[in-house]
């Protein structure tokens, strides 16, 4: 369990204020190709991890977290400033959708300077979602752009995995796995073990194939 | 005139807020537990403004204020006027030529820490009272002034601590830099909910022979002056 020391011991006042870095994978196919942007609570550029988090980033509001005992697989919110054309550039000219969102706790000591951090939510944008209010009576617009991030957790809830039943798909990680060689010789087919195939195969391969099985079943059946 | 200076010239009401972002929570026993959020922590300022300008005087006020809108900061100060000097004066008792000697050292967190190598006095002199005003740096370079917490004496050393209200929102490089104190300090404040005006009849101006027409400027609300803490 992560110790937090500025927490324990019942603490009558807790200093704290949240970090959020996003991370946008500008290529797919090389993760170092990202563009990170850093919003904090903070009164001050704070640096955690080796990364400074500027109180300048148009943090307005990071949504609930759900705290369980167990890993659970809740969803959060971050509001942004759309003031901050930044903001809303990251959310329209950048791949926003699949970025990597990470929230982090920082707590001060009365002297205000930052004394612990606590990881808080690791996850991935879904969504996004950029609102204005326009107020023309008492002369307002304000635009605020908001990020709904689903936790890593979801988002393997949800992911399609596995293999395909072909020799190419099984040779990913294994260059000499021959377990899908003969699989062509079945392609098509509609099996009822112990008679011959129902339908023809559709590729000269697996007609060669077909053959063979075939001389096999007659020869079988005539014992 | 220079538009929010003014209406602090002309104001009769101030309700100052330095109040911090916390959330506050009684647990059912009725032991209060809070947390904060270390924000900026900008002054706040709330000005009652009497309806005392004559629309003919009150023209360039007027476009002073509809051009900063609630858009726009304005450095202004509470020692302009006479009136105004007993509010945020400096309480120590060293001199203007011993204050200038002063120079940051460091400032982390609300710590900050001044090298006051450069007085001569007994170790009991105060340097700081509490809320006195302190700015860093030259007259306009960091108006953003804070108050000193505690009683500060010059004690022996080199250095004194104090702690500030708020901690070190400036992102320059401060260490030997001078400070600025008491009345001379500035504010950087923008008015977010800038009042309207309406005219009222009234204001007559007469030579003894004719009057002229005019009005009185009657402001829709108090001006909410609030930090500019985004430039610090």
């Amino acid at each position: 369990m992560e110790n937090i020391p500025a927490v324990s011991g019942n603490k009558l006042l807790v200093i704290n204020a949240e970090f959020i870095k996003l991370t946008i994978y500008n290529d797919v196919s090389n993760s170092a190709n990202t563009s990170v942007y850093t919003f904090s609570s903070a009164y001050q550029e704070e640096t955690i991890d080796g990364q400074v988090y500027t109180p300048l980033g148009g943090l307005l509001a990071v949504g609930v977290q759900q705290r369980d005992l167990r890993t659970t697989s809740a969803d959060t919110s971050i509001t942004l400033s759309g003031i901050d054309g930044n903001n809303i550039y990251a959310a329209l000219g950048t791949k926003i959708k699949g970025s990597k969102i990470e929230i982090t706790r920082g707590f001060y000591n009365n002297n205000y300077v930052l004394a612990n951090t606590a990881h808080r939510f690791t996850g991935i944008v879904t969504s996004y979602n950029i609102g204005e209010d326009l107020q023309l009576i008492e002369d307002t617009d304000n635009f605020t752009v908001t990020v709904n991030a689903s936790s890593f957790k979801s988002v393997l809830e949800n992911r399609i995995a596995g293999r395909k039943t072909n020799p190419a798909s099984w040779q990913v990680f294994n260059s000499t796995d021959s377990s899908m060689n003969n699989i062509y010789s079945i392609s098509d087919q509609n099996f009822d073990f112990g008679k011959a195939p129902l339908k023809k195969a559709s590729t000269n391969s697996a007609a060669a194939q077909e053959s063979q099985i075939t001389n096999e079943s007659t020869q079988t059946s005539g014992y | 005139m220079s538009g929010l200076q003014t209406i602090i010239n002309a104001s009769n009401g101030l309700l100052i807020d330095r109040r911090k972002v916390v959330g506050i929570q009684y647990t059912r026993n009725e032991i209060p537990r809070v947390s904060q959020t270390p924000t900026k922590n900008p002054w706040k300022f709330t000005l009652d403004v009497p309806n005392s300008f004559r629309y003919s005087e009150g023209r360039a006020l007027m476009e002073a204020l509809d051009t900063l809108d609630r858009t726009t900061p304005q450095v202004v100060t509470f020692s302009n006027l006479a009136a105004f000097n007993w509010m945020f004066s400096y309480q120590g008792a060293m001199t203007s030529g011993q204050l200038a000697t002063i120079a940051v050292t460091s400032w982390t967190g609300n710590t900050l820490t001044l090298n006051v190598s450069g007085i001569t006095a007994a170790s009991t002199a105060v340097i700081f009272q509490p809320n006195d005003l302190i700015q860093i740096g030259s007259s306009n370079q960091y108006p953003y002034p804070f108050t000193s917490t505690t009683q500060v004496l010059r004690g022996s050393g080199s250095t004194v601590v104090v702690t500030t209200s708020r901690p070190n929102i400036l992102t320059g490089t401060l260490t030997g830099l001078g400070i600025i104190v008491g009345n001379n300090c500035q504010f950087r404040m923008f008015c977010p909910n800038m009042p309207t005006y309406k005219l009222t009849v009234g204001g007559y101006v007469g030579n003894g022979t004719t009057t002229t027409n005019n009005a009185l400027l009657e402001f829709s609300d108090s001006f909410e002056l609030y930090e500019w803490v985004g430039a610090a």
